[in-house]
């Protein structure tokens, strides 16, 4: 190569991660523990305002997806403050630290929706798994206001880093990690905990194609904004036992 | 006294029979099992032999037999204490008949490892169903 060459590359490089930061980000700092950082992605709504985070509505199912274009997220604001610094283990025994929630009262949580038990999650046209509302009755456990996979009875404690808290999930759900930025807008930025991504979709791949083309379609990470909506709008029949 | 005594413990006897005895539907819907089961067993044995049509033959009779899963309300034929869960059963039949389809398609590309990988699933929703309707 040629100092010509050379010099080229190396300016469009730079180019590139100053037009776009997250490039060198990913590459350099993702991959450390159970953390991965993703793109940092705005939450929006179906018109493309940005979510608040003090108007999201108390126990509701919000969903996105993220960081793929094809893995749903719930999004939830749960009624009390969650706990802090929750020791949590992988199935495979390594151990991570979930924070907490965020916004003021830290009520505001987000999860992968797909189940660490057999991958069940919501589709544009069901969805086994749900919050199940502090007033309301589950099968999977002694009390609601925790996460239940519908399809195996898996319980998830959404104050907790969604610890599997009853039935055969092994692990807790992933977190995704969000951040409030100071206009109160929500932003999604990693995953925290073991995802399972690869194997959903290796494992749903029929189904990928249904809704994206395909396991490549879906696997595209989300850029710039993520939608957000109530997992009533998201799946035709929310299925909670 | 002896008459009596008889005719009530045929009667008990008769009325024990009567609810352990399969509804119709039941009894339809394990024959339908037994025929699924045997399609997989023709899809497994082809595949070790390279035999594409052989699978595609087994798919074939596993969609047949799963027909009736969808043609018959999940509630007539599942335990008692099991039939709120009518919606998982029919949805895993949902995937095995979309993981049946994707075999197919994998097959006429000549697709084996994907073909296998459907098999794979395919068994999967079975007995994901089978753990949550019937653990035994």
């Amino acid at each position: 190569m040629n100092r010509r060459n050379f010099l080229k590359i190396v300016g469009a490089t730079g180019a590139m991660v100053a037009v776009n930061p997250s490039v060198i980000r990913q590459t350099l700092h993702a991959d450390t523990g159970l953390f991965k950082a993703y793109e940092r992605v705005q939450l929006v709504d179906g018109n493309g305002a940005p979510i608040k985070a003090s108007a999201l509505k108390k126990e509701t199912n919000y969903v996105f997806n993220y960081p793929h274009v094809g893995t749903p997220s719930l999004l939830l604001n749960l009624e009390d403050a969650t706990a802090t610094d929750v020791k949590l283990k992988t199935e495979d025994g390594q151990e991570y630290l979930w924070k907490s929630g965020v916004g003021q009262k830290r009520t505001i949580v987000a999860y992968s929706a797909i189940c660490s038990h057999q991958l069940s999650h919501p589709t544009p046209n069901d969805s086994f798994i749900s919050y199940v509302q502090k007033n309301k009755k589950t099968m999977a456990y002694n009390k609601a206001g925790i996460i239940v996979c519908s399809s195996h009875l898996s319980a998830f404690d959404p104050k907790a880093g969604a610890k599997q808290i009853a039935g055969p999930a092994p692990q807790p759900l992933a977190s995704v990690v969000l951040e409030v930025g100071d206009d109160d807008t929500l932003w999604a930025v990693g995953v925290l905990g073991s995802d399972r991504f690869h194997e959903y979709f290796k494992s749903y791949k029929p189904e990928l194609k249904e809704w994206y083309g395909g396991p490549r379609g879906a696997k595209k990470l989300v850029k710039i904004s993520a939608k957000t909506v109530t997992l009533n709008e998201y799946s035709k029949e929310i299925i909670q036992y | 006294m002896k008459k009596a005594v008889s005719a009530l413990v045929a009667g008990i006897l008769g009325v024990s029979l009567h609810a352990a005895a399969p509804t119709e539907k039941q009894a339809q819907l394990a024959v339908d099992m037994r025929a699924m089961l045997a399609a997989l067993e023709t899809i497994q044995m082809s595949g070790f032999y390279n035999d594409k049509e052989g699978m595609k033959t087994g798919v074939k009779r596993l969609k047949d037999g799963i027909k009736s899963l969808h043609s018959t309300d999940a509630k007539s034929y599942l335990p008692d204490d099991k039939a709120y869960a009518d919606k998982f059963a029919i949805k895993r039949a949902t995937m095995i008949e979309m993981y049946a389809d994707d075999m197919v398609e994998a097959l006429n590309h000549d697709n084996m490892d994907e073909a296998l990988e459907d098999y794979t699933q395919i068994l999967k929703q079975c007995t994901s169903c089978h753990l949550r309707i019937r653990p035994y």
